[in-house]
């Protein structure tokens, strides 16, 4: 499993493929591209982007109650 | 994905807009967005006094952020809840509104439960039946009343809140699942002053909540991430869920759901009540507002139980 990248959300880690898109790893997780958006080192991306080997992609949740 | 302003890279996809935009882009966007809707629904002109009720949340702080850039005179309302349920919420949300008030040396109101009345928003909600499975509904109150109050108090011509199209999408969704009339006829991104209440508008209202999270994070703003302990699994949670499946399937599903209400509102489809829906008013001996009952109004009865 050397060919990964790490997905973050709250205190949640997911290890997907590397080399596809965020959005088909998030399709793969059944996260809703809607409920959150993605940061790639310090700085937002598209769910387009590839996945690179070993990044950590830190996802978080624009969903706010009350 | 490509900037559709000026070809650079974008950072956010706005697929209900079919439009992805680069950092700068999106950051001169949404402010003047923002000001095209403050403009088109008359919330309010450059020469009126603004209160913005800030929570420490995203949208609030970003409200509260372009009201500032947009040039005009907005301060803030923080209500410290006593929230704390072992995560520090409301001392964490109320040090955030307060460190971004002093950075830009902008103006804020403090309402206090604790020592202003005595008491926080879990014992009122343990104490008042109302509340006891439903904080929220306390909640509500209890901000509803301190921020007309403050209005009022300090001579505000507007209220202004953070809500966004998500919220304002779940809420409608929830008073059509109940065919809740008198609350869809009210539901609107401005509320006209009356009753010596001060005009409340939503100038968010047309932004998903990804949009307003996008923007704290682009321009650096610190808010709260934690979810109050109390939003845990709610139904207008759950709503906002069910809301982005249908998105996700359907881009656009959203604003469509809300903005078309709107308009069929504006074209008469949904008539004034025929029977009175809407309660006469009293002015509350306590506090001086508007209240639907005879005698002290629910918020000053609930404050005599408690604390004091
Ligand atoms: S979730 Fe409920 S209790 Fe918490 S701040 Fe919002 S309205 Fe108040
Ligand atoms: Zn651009
Ligand atoms: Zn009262």
């Amino acid at each position: 499993m050397e060919n990964t990248a790490t997905i973050v959300l709250r205190n949640q880690k997911y290890e997907v493929k590397a080399g596809s898109t965020i959005l088909a790893a998030l399709n793969k997780l059944e996260i809703l591209p809607e409920s959150i958006i993605c940061v790639r080192d310090g700085e937002l991306v598209t769910e387009d982007v590839i996945l690179r080997k070993g990044e950590i992609i830190k996802l978080v949740s624009v969903i706010s109650g009350g | 994905m490509k900037c559709k302003k000026c070809g650079g890279k974008a950072v956010i996809n706005m697929r209900q807009h079919n439009m992805g935009l680069c950092k700068d882009d999106f950051l001169q966007w949404l402010p003047e967005q923002t000001q095209k809707f403050i403009e088109k629904y008359k919330m309010f002109t450059p020469d009126e006094k603004i209160l913005v009720a800030v929570s420490g949340g995203k949208d609030s702080l970003a409200l509260w952020d372009m009201l500032n850039i947009l040039g005009y005179k907005a301060d803030g309302l923080y209500i410290a809840l006593g929230i704390d349920e072992g995560i520090s919420y409301s001392s964490e949300s109320q040090r955030l509104t307060e460190e971004f008030a002093n950075a830009r040396d902008l103006n804020l109101h403090i309402v206090n439960m604790a020592s202003d009345y005595g008491t926080d928003l879990p014992t009122l909600a343990k104490e008042t039946r109302r509340g006891r499975d439903k904080p929220c509904s306390s909640c509500g109150l209890v901000k509803r009343h301190e921020m007309n109050r403050i209005a009022r108090d300090f001579g505000y011509d507007v209220l202004a809140t953070g809500h966004n199209l998500d919220d304002e999408a779940a809420t409608l969704f929830s008073n059509t699942l109940q065919w809740n009339g008198d609350y869809l006829i009210r539901q609107h991104p401005v509320l006209a002053e009356r009753d010596g209440l001060a005009r409340k508008v939503k100038p968010l209202f047309r932004f998903y909540e990804r949009e307003m999270a996008a923007y704290t994070l682009l321009r650096g703003i610190e808010y709260i991430y934690d979810e109050c302990p109390f939003a845990v699994g709610s139904t207008s949670t759950q709503y906002k869920e069910i809301l982005n499946q249908l998105e996700n399937e359907h881009p656009g599903a959203k604003i469509h759901f809300f903005t078309k209400f709107l308009s069929a509102k504006k074209k008469g489809l949904f008539a004034e009540p025929t029977t009175k829906i809407v309660p006469e008013l009293h002015i509350c001996p306590t506090c001086g507002q508007p209240t639907s009952g005879q005698d002290v109004c629910t918020f000053c009865r609930m404050m005599e139980k408690s604390g004091q």
